[in-house]
């Protein structure tokens, strides 16, 4: 069929290029991992700590934050470089126990640990978190504060005693539950979040700037000796819109297959997936025609091509996800082919999907193909013949 | 004795392996038109590189107006207009623009700089198309401009190479045209080329170039006489041929002579001196002359001579 | 001299005519700054207040003390909202609905078991989506918990086993509830050295595609040298320098003109907030010199122009993916922070970051002696190179 041997030349031609190899391929996957090292572990504030008392009871003090669940502690070395991790963003907040904790406590004095966060809502919320942990360790050195008052004993002999009555005793607690379904369930992966949006934002961003190819093709009359051969119009435009269905088929499965192989991210229900894919990388295909046959000059397909892909990209939720979105934007996104299958991805990664569950998704995202192309094959037949 | 506008000596370089020029040397008097003939591959653009001071030299001298000039020694290049082989111009800039570039490149300005700007673009006529984009301009109009921007600056030598290449008839004639001017208003010109109709047509003085050296230079004439070769002279002659061979033959300038039916042809010195002198002496033996066609050698029978290659292959 | 700024002029003049070079300095990057604003502006860095239900199932005066003095008196310190609920069962709707962030309840029979010396619990529900909400919620149970707890520890350490004077047991209660926790915790405010999200991303486009606008001056040398254009530079009384010396100010200028204009559309566009003007100007002018000695580098190893945009796009993309253009990697756990700092993008980054904090331009100094190393470096690996480049 003389439409796959226009295609097949496409597909060729944009894989010699070698800096193609680079965008179309490597860089996705690199993209891929630095976001996945980078926030793939969900977001657990970060308090470091500097503990610059060598005492029992500071480092006592901060096995008890350290064992705080759902915070992360980093221990410091130094208060200004805890300082600056703060004031940079690195760390939510910080906790100074000072030199000098144990003595004052000891002695009978009262100690200080020192709080430190950026202005805003999260820094006074954690410090409740580490209000409560000084509170823990408090029911210890009262206990142990009021024996050496009433029973004139050492502080360490209060403590020890005060650890064998605590055992004896029924705790008063806290106990949580959590309800509601997750949005991010804690069993994805930590690269599974930044591999779709990744895979959608690149196959339609090549997509874009492959539009350079089609002007090319244009410009070099190349259209135009196709058309000298006995090969209609129509099967012309058919053969580009397969051709850059195939570059965004070849791009899109060594994405999907490489991050599985080297990352091992869950991809879904490989049928609800391929679907997936399919139907995206027509609407991208669809995109790029569109845009080759409006434009005249590379220079300008670039440009635009780039702004078009980045910026629907991050309109569609590619570059943070649309959890994070106002209600708003998320409505906006919506416009976007990316937000439709991004949802569908997320129905098969994170809630277990078939096939049938991506259908509607499916669906919404061939309308945007039919339309994309259908104005592409219309525009595209005129400018070659003229 | 005037300063050579020109004067280069022992001229060398090479490319890796290849020797490219090898030892070339030669002068160009004020005024005068020096061209540089040969093959393609014989090493023009290799030499006249190094003269502009565009190309580093292994070897060799070169002096322009006395002064010494090098790829970082800059003031002497300003006494040379250089009109490369391709065409170089900003292709989105327009005329104008780019002839004011490169006067301001070569330290002109001011009112100057506008009156000699427009004298040029009248000189190579493109007056009218002056402030459009050259990239739109025709490929005739580019070269025309590529040889205008060589002029601009008032250059005493103008270095052209090979300016016909590729070039359509009309516009060849043109350029040509051009050259001839120039050179009457008395603008040295180094001229370099593999058609040897243009060195005969505008050179003062040729220098035949093959494989990176120079075989032999000198005017036309020289040159035909420095490998013997003569003129022919073809008669058709109403009469007794025979008679009017054997007075030729008594002539001093004819070397040969020789009969067919009613033609006669003559291996002669200079024909054009001799040819009165010939033709007196057909009368007197009694025939008629009804034709005449004299033959000078050209140089293309020259190079041959000097290298067993033709010119053009 | 005079001859490298006539050069510098004419190819400036050949690039405002070349609309590439405008969508790639200006257009594009100012177009992606507005998707970005319009998709993230409204986040806060800072986080926003928990809001908080209270069931109350207990009415003791234990549970009194919690829902009407300790709940209040961590509202008053700010970022948390707390309100009362009817019912446990209505308080996990609205948890489930998104209403709430989380629930606090104190069930019947706390108040009793408490003085009873009995186990007793406060249930914390909180919503999977919402973990450092439930986290804080559990924290301000926790703390109020551990008081009850501190004093029956301490009843329990001191009392005698065998007094059975219920008078005595009262004032020893008294006693030991009037022991405080010898620790004061004392708030320190630290300076805020990060940008908000719109001039963060305003300024992570800018210097990403400030990679890309100064690859015009050196890239066009191998132009000039296609075009033949070189031949007639390399003819003219002006020396390889001053060609050199043209290329380099063309980078430079267009680099700083693409950035001053993103600055100043951004900031009247989208109220991006870059900072004290004499550290703006610092950290673009060194960043402009790093990023053209980089680039220049990069031209430097192609042979032609064409390659040199592929190797220079290449390299703009993975440094400014490292330098944290796209996402905040200074943020980020383990090595990448450390890693990212390789690039000048990064420097870029943090300097402004720096400077938000209303310290003062002198803070950007450390970022700009950076990128001036940057610059430095590159710059003279690149001048020979460029040397070398600009012959026949």
């Amino acid at each position: 069929m003389r439409a796959l041997a226009i295609a097949g030349v496409n597909v060729r031609r944009m894989l010699r290029d070698r800096s193609n190899v680079f965008f179309v391929f490597v860089f996705p996957m690199l993209l891929i991992l630095v976001l996945g090292v980078s926030f793939g572990r969900g977001f657990e504030p970060r308090i470091g700590v500097v503990a610059a008392d060598p005492g029992a009871l500071g480092r006592d003090l901060v096995r008890t934050l350290e064992e705080m669940p759902d915070v992360d502690v980093a221990r410091y070395d130094s208060v200004d470089d805890l300082r600056t991790s703060v004031e940079r963003g690195q760390l939510e907040a910080g906790v100074v126990v000072p030199e000098g904790y144990d003595g004052a406590i000891r002695a009978g004095r009262d100690a200080e640990v020192r709080y430190l966060a950026r202005q805003g809502e999260l820094g006074l919320q954690l410090s409740r978190t580490v209000r409560s942990a000084v509170a823990e360790q408090g029911q210890r050195l009262r206990a142990a504060r009021l024996f050496v008052a009433e029973r004139a004993g050492s502080l360490d002999e209060g403590l020890a005693r005060a650890d064998v009555a605590a055992e004896a005793l029924e705790p008063v607690e806290v106990v949580t539950t959590t309800v509601g379904e997750a949005i991010f369930p804690t069993s994805l992966g930590r690269f599974d979040l930044g591999a779709s949006s990744t895979l959608l934002l690149f196959i339609f961003l090549t997509s874009m700037t492959s539009a350079v190819a089609l002007i090319e093709t244009r410009r070099l009359g190349l259209s135009r000796r196709m058309l000298s051969t006995p090969t209609s119009a129509g099967t012309i435009v058919a053969g580009e819109a397969l051709g850059r269905l195939g570059i965004a088929m070849v791009q899109g499965l060594f994405i999907m297959l490489g991050s599985l192989i080297l990352f091992g991210v869950d991809w879904g229900e490989p049928l609800g997936s391929a679907a997936l894919l399919v139907s995206f990388a027509l609407v991208g295909a669809g995109a790029g025609m569109f845009l080759g046959s409006l434009l005249r000059t590379e220079q300008q397909a670039i440009g635009l091509g780039i702004l078009l892909g980045l910026g629907l990209g991050a309109l569609g939720g590619c570059m943070v996800p649309m959890e994070f979105f106002s209600p708003t934007m998320r409505t906006v996104a919506h416009f976007t082919p990316h937000a439709w299958a991004l949802d569908g991805y997320a129905e098969l990664v994170r809630r277990d999907g078939t096939i049938v569950d991506v259908l509607p998704y499916v669906g919404i995202l061939l309308a945007y193909a039919a339309v994309l192309l259908g104005l592409a094959s219309w525009r595209l037949r005129r400018a070659i013949t003229g | 004795m005037t300063t050579p506008v020109l004067d280069c000596r022992d001229l060398r370089k090479s490319f890796d392996d290849l020797v490219a020029v090898n030892g070339v040397g030669f002068s160009v008097a004020p005024g005068e038109t020096y061209g540089l003939l040969g093959p393609n591959g014989a090493g023009k653009t290799t030499t006249i590189s190094m003269i502009a001071g565009l190309l580093e030299r292994d070897d060799g001298e070169v002096l322009v107006e006395g002064r010494p000039l090098t790829t970082t020694s800059v003031s002497a290049k300003s006494a040379i207009g250089y009109v490369p082989q391709e065409i170089a111009i900003y292709p989105d800039l327009t005329g104008r623009e780019n002839l004011r570039f490169f006067a301001r490149l070569y330290g002109m300005s001011g009112d100057d700089l506008t009156r000699r700007m427009d004298e040029v673009l009248g000189i190579v006529g493109l007056a009218d198309r002056a402030d459009d984009p050259t990239k739109e301009y025709s490929g005739g109009m580019r070269r025309r401009l590529n040889i205008g921007i060589g002029l601009l600056h008032r250059p005493t030598l103008l270095i052209l190479d090979e300016p016909t290449v590729g070039v359509d008839p009309q516009s060849r004639n043109a350029i040509l045209e051009s050259v001839d001017q120039l050179s009457a208003e008395g603008m040295a010109v180094l001229y370099t080329t593999h058609y040897m109709e243009e060195a005969e047509r505008l050179c003062d003085r040729v220098g035949i170039i093959d494989l990176g050296e120079l075989k032999a230079e000198g005017t036309r004439r020289e040159l035909v006489s420095m490998v013997g070769e003569r003129d022919e002279v073809l008669l058709a002659l109403a009469g007794d041929v025979e008679a009017a061979a054997s007075a030729c033959r008594a002539l001093p300038a004819v070397h040969d002579v020789s009969t067919r039916e009613e033609h006669m042809e003559l291996v002669v010195d200079e024909a054009r001196k001799a040819l009165p002198a010939i033709l007196e002496a057909i009368s007197y033996a009694g025939s008629a002359v009804r034709s005449v066609e004299v033959t000078e050698p050209d140089l293309e029978a020259v190079f041959l001579h000097l290298t067993g290659k033709a010119l053009r292959d | 001299m005079r001859a490298a700024l006539l050069i510098a002029a004419k190819d400036l003049r050949q690039r405002l005519r070349d609309r590439s070079a405008i969508m790639v300095a200006v257009v594009v990057p100012l177009g992606l700054a507005f998707v970005f604003n319009a998709t993230l502006g409204g986040i806060s860095t800072e986080g926003v207040a928990f809001r908080y239900g209270v069931v109350d199932e207990d009415r003791s005066e234990i549970s009194a003390v919690f829902v009407d003095e300790v709940l209040p008196a961590v509202e008053e310190g700010g970022a948390i909202r707390v309100r009362s609920v009817p019912s446990d069962a209505e308080g996990r709707r609205s948890v489930e609905a998104g209403d709430l962030d989380a629930l606090l309840v104190v069930p019947a029979g706390f108040g009793a078991a408490v003085e009873g010396s009995g186990a007793a619990e406060i249930r914390v529900v909180g919503d999977v989506d919402e973990p450092t909400a439930a986290q804080v919620a559990r924290s301000i149970a926790s703390t109020f918990v551990a008081d009850l707890n501190a004093v029956r520890v301490a009843v329990a350490t001191v009392a005698d086993p065998h007094a059975t004077d219920p008078a005595e047991l009262d004032a020893l209660v008294e006693r030991a509830a009037a022991v405080a926790t010898p620790v004061d915790v004392v708030d320190v405010t630290a300076t805020t050295k990060e940008l908000d999200v719109t001039t963060y991303y305003a300024a992570g486009m800018a210097v990403f595609f400030l990679f890309f606008t100064v690859q015009f001056g050196v890239a066009s040398l191998l132009d000039e040298r296609k075009d033949g254009t070189l031949s007639r530079l390399l003819a003219a009384p002006i020396g390889r320098s001053a060609i050199l010396g043209g290329k380099l100010l063309t980078s430079f200028v267009i680099g700083t003109l693409s950035m001053a204009t993103l600055i100043v559309a951004t900031s009247l566009l989208l109220g991006a907030d870059w900072g004290d003007g004499i550290g703006v100007a610092l950290l673009v002018l060194s960043g402009v010199l790093a990023a053209t000695g980089i680039m220049s580098i990069v031209a430097t190893l192609a042979k032609t122009s064409e390659q040199a945009g592929n190797w220079q796009s290449i390299i703009a993309v993975v440094l400014g993916m490292l330098g944290g253009v796209f996402f905040p990697i200074s943020q980020a756990p383990g090595f990448l922070p450390t890693l990212s700092l390789v690039t000048p993008q990064a420097w870029f980054l943090r300097g402004l970051s720096d400077m938000a904090g209303d310290t003062g331009w002198t803070v950007v100094l450390p970022a700009v002696l950076a990128m001036l190393v940057f610059a430095a470096v590159t710059g003279a690996i690149a001048a020979v190179r460029l040397d070398r480049m600009a012959r026949l």
